[in-house]
């Protein structure tokens, strides 16, 4: 009889509970902390900030989630935001937070003389830590690579039903179809996009990772990736028949699509001298190794050589887009992209 | 006694109630205003690109899953109630269980087991030649039986509740009466079991329309995850309010057809003739057949997933996943299902109490507001949330409050479908003896309906508590920093494909939500429950 007062005192006990417990409210006044909102997957990033904060006595929270999605949170949050540190995968992002104004704009030398500037914005409100490059991953027993010369090759017919493609959510893709659209124009782009929707077919994909799995067991021949998503399927299955290659190199070509790894300061960040540590960090010569090895890209700084497995940086070029006009172009690509109805 | 009709004066609890009704219609309001007054350049967009291929996938996947899970989950529900077999209490116990499994945890084991090169390709193919292919997961027909696999116990649960209450006698008139076998079946039992199944039915079918984490690891392109999608890659939220609207408007048809099946027919149970049927041995043959049907059925949609887990978590273990971080992941998604359910309960109490003892249309009404959650997917209940907490309360966006709001928009309605039969089945006849054999209210209250009601309630609690353990579009783009939950690690680490490090957080999803679900399918409260009705 008596069990549902029980029950009751249960509830209130419980409701009790949750205010006295640890709220992840606004604690992060005490002591030296940062938190970082990343867009990059949490074991590419965790490692770099553990030695971090072994190395500093900076205790480090992190939020790993989508990129857009973190623009969007940053956004909403304004002045509230409990992040101190922005970093993500895709400078058109970083450059829209910085037109947002998110981030706030740095003033440090150890920066300009780690990072060319073209890797960096105006003000330094981001600065590039790590180059990508969005090519063409084959099935070594399926193709020959002389095959495929350009990404816009994989948009011809005789590619039907035999690539894989990333969601048109992805901001690799988006920053990609923004260099397209610039070097070539809107109709060679709109066609190139309708002849990747077509092969593709039900081939689309959430994760990079995944597209390159498909390729390794000869779902498809090819498929179109961030070049380190190779290497790390290499590094874990070295037999795998796959290879990248470096597109758009022929004469006159756009070149490789390149995007960048970036860091910014929020401009609510109430621990802004931590935050600078933790950039100091990252572009120092061992943090540049560290943190481009991890995800096997290429180190930004001049000095520091890329891992052994990768193309060789100085054999190949990349696009020239300047990184910063990835901010522009995309709401004009994603009009594309939505037209042509890419998934 | 000379009683008196008057419209009661709004009472203090009504105001609540309104309060209540008002705030849980606001999100899908807002979410409703937002697509309305969008340009109409966005609508043809959508209409032209995206729209057609969204409302025929998810509403093809409704239909199929629902066909299949009618099928899986009458007929186990018909043999546990009527057949006499080995180990037929462990069966009837066991073939609720894959409500304990995320329906995205059955998909990323299943994307492993029968995808490209798997394990048991690997196998299929050393039997028939190199060149033979499973059928993909990644297809219609893959998300079908994997959606169907998790959801058929909603289906099976409720027949074989309606099954177990059926008065035997009803069909034995029919015999008597001439009829044969296969006409009693079609006119007397079938639509006595007809509401259970349509019930059955609707939680199946909001069930599929709203999953997320299923259909995106399997790539199957639905309404839900198309929002999902938008809300992730656009700084607008035009296009997903406007998807949102179209998967708010399926649910609601959905939903009015259910109560329309259920109002068609209502049936009541004459007291003091009641008979259990009694159950009948199929014969060798038969039993066999029946067995290995139950077993198939039931190693599919939990035994072979789980046992992948295990083996999985195992070798996770050993390669030290489980560290110090991961006592904090129970702790927040066990603190946030409590606190969502608690909280759950108790907002949605006026607004059951009021609609099923002063049912007036005002008081009626709030209680049809509150449904409108049901037809709020996580995504689109994240959104709504999301974009309110932004305009009105910046301050607690980003705390654990806006989260568990959410919880509660979301699941609320799954809770008030358990709360508001509970408090219908008391009559105010019994209140009313309670009072002239000199109980006072408050007497009356804990003594007479507490205990009456506190079946409903467990079993609305528990329910919610479990879907909530489970949740995952809105728990990934609102939770605040540092507060991951279980269902969160599953989702960061399947989503790239880490099957082994996913599989310990996937595991304790299952082992935490497996005692409140001992406490939903017990028979124990079910009698309880039965005899406090009568």
């Amino acid at each position: 009889m008596a069990v549902f007062p029980r029950t009751l005192y249960a509830l209130t006990l419980l409701l009790a509970m949750s205010v006295l417990a640890p709220w992840p409210l606004r604690t992060a006044e005490a002591g030296d902390k940062l938190v970082v909102y990343s867009g990059r997957a949490e074991r590419l990033i965790k490692p770099v900030l553990d030695e971090f904060q072994a190395k500093s006595g900076i205790q480090i929270e992190l939020l790993s989630s989508g990129t857009t999605e973190l623009v969007n949170r940053l956004q909403a949050e304004g002045d509230h935001t409990p992040a101190d540190v922005f970093l993500t995968n895709d400078a058109g992002s970083l450059e829209h937070a910085r037109e947002l104004k998110l981030l706030r704009p740095m003033n440090m030398r150890e920066v300009e003389r780690a990072i060319p500037s073209q890797f960096r914005a105006a003000d330094n409100s981001w600065i590039g830590l790590s180059g990508r490059f969005w090519i063409v991953v084959y099935n070594t027993n399926m193709v020959k690579p002389e095959q495929i010369k350009s990404l816009l090759d994989l948009g011809q017919p005789q590619w039907k039903d035999k690539i894989a493609i990333p969601n048109s959510g992805s901001e690799y893709l988006q920053a990609g179809v923004s260099v397209i659209k610039t070097t070539y124009g809107d109709d060679r782009t709109k066609q190139f996009l309708q002849g990747l929707k077509t092969n593709a077919g039900s081939q689309v994909y959430q994760k990079s990772s995944q597209i390159v799995e498909a390729v390794a067991k000869g779902q498809v021949t090819a498929g179109i990736v961030n070049h380190y998503y190779i290497y790390r399927h290499l590094a874990a299955q070295p037999t795998a028949p796959i290879a990248a290659i470096m597109t758009d190199q022929q004469e006159g070509g756009m070149g490789a699509i390149m995007n960048v790894t970036g860091i910014g300061v929020t401009r609510a960040s109430k621990h802004v001298e931590s935050a600078k540590l933790l950039i100091e960090f990252l572009v120092a010569q061992a943090g540049q190794k560290l943190f481009a090895d991890l995800d096997k890209e290429y180190p930004l700084h001049p000095d520091v050589k890329a891992d052994q497995a990768l193309v060789d940086r100085h054999s190949f070029r990349a696009a020239l887009v300047p990184l910063a006009k990835l901010a522009e172009l995309r709401e004009p690509t994603l009009t594309l992209i939505e037209q042509v109805g890419l998934r | 006694m000379l009683t008196v009709t008057r419209v009661p004066p709004p009472s203090p609890l009504q105001w609540v109630s309104l309060l209540t009704a008002a705030f849980l219609v606001l999100p899908t309001g807002y979410i409703t205003y937002v697509a309305v007054t969008a340009a109409p350049a966005v609508w043809t967009r959508l209409w032209s690109t995206r729209i057609p291929e969204l409302l025929g996938n998810t509403l093809s996947l409704a239909v199929s899953v629902a066909l299949t899970t009618f099928v899986l989950g009458v007929s186990l529900a018909w043999i546990t109630v009527r057949y006499d077999f080995p180990g037929r209490r462990m069966w009837e116990w066991a073939l609720a269980l894959p409500l304990a499994m995320p329906t995205y945890v059955l998909a990323y084991v299943y994307a492993h087991l029968i995808g490209m090169g798997g394990p048991a390709e690997q196998w299929w193919q050393m039997v028939l030649g190199p060149d033979v292919r499973l059928p993909s997961p990644q297809s219609f027909v893959g998300v079908t039986i994997i959606m169907s696999l998790d959801t058929f116990p909603f289906v099976y649960l409720l027949v074989r509740g309606a099954l177990q209450n059926l008065n035997i006698s009803f069909e034995e008139v029919a015999r008597a009466c001439g009829i044969s076998p296969w006409a009693t079946l079609r006119r007397v039992t079938l639509p006595l079991i007809r509401p259970a199944m349509a019930a059955g039915l609707a939680l199946v079918v909001l069930y599929v329309i709203s999953d997320f984490g299923a259909v995106s690891l399997l790539r199957y392109q639905t309404l839900t995850y198309a929002v999902y999608q938008q809300m992730t890659s656009r700084y607008d939220h035009t296009a997903a309010s406007i998807l949102s609207l179209l998967l708010v408007l399926m649910a609601i048809v959905f939903l009015a057809t259910e109560r329309w099946f259920r109002q068609r027919s209502r049936f009541y149970q004459t007291s003091g003739r009641y008979r259990h049927s009694t159950r009948q041995h199929a014969g060798l043959l038969g039993t066999a057949l029946i067995t290995g049907y139950v077993v198939v059925v039931f190693a599919a949609a939990f035994g072979i997933p789980a046992a992948m887990l295990i083996h999985w978590s195992i070798e996770a273990i050993s390669q030290g996943a489980l560290d110090a971080r991961f006592l904090g992941f129970i702790w927040n998604s066990t603190f946030l299902a409590a606190l969502a359910a608690s909280g759950a309960v108790i907002i949605g109490l006026p607004l059951a109490y009021l609609a099923s003892r002063r049912p007036t249309r005002l008081n009626i009404a709030c209680l049809q507001a509150a449904y409108a959650g049901y037809a709020l997917p996580g995504p689109v209940a994240a959104l709504a949330v999301l974009v309110l907490f932004t305009h009105f309360a910046p301050a607690l966006y980003g705390t654990v409050v806006v989260l568990i709001i959410a919880y509660i928009l979301h699941f609320l309605p799954v809770g008030l479908q358990s709360m508001e039969p509970a408090l219908q089945q008391i009559t105010p006849n019994v209140e009313e003896v309670a009072r002239t054999l000199g109980c006072t209210t408050q007497h009356t209250l804990r003594r007479v309906t507490l205990p009456l009601v506190r079946n409903g309630f467990i079993a609305a609690w528990v329910l919610m508590f479990l879907q909530t353990m489970k949740e995952l579009p809105a728990t990934l783009l609102l939770r605040p920093v540092g507060f991951d939950t279980l269902a969160i690690r599953v989702w960061l680490e399947a989503s790239e494909e880490y099957y082994q490090l996913a599989a310990p957080a996937a595991l304790l999803i299952v082992l935490l939500s497996l005692p409140a679900l001992m406490l939903l399918v017990s028979n124990d409260w079910r009698r309880h429950a039965q005899e406090g009705a009568r």
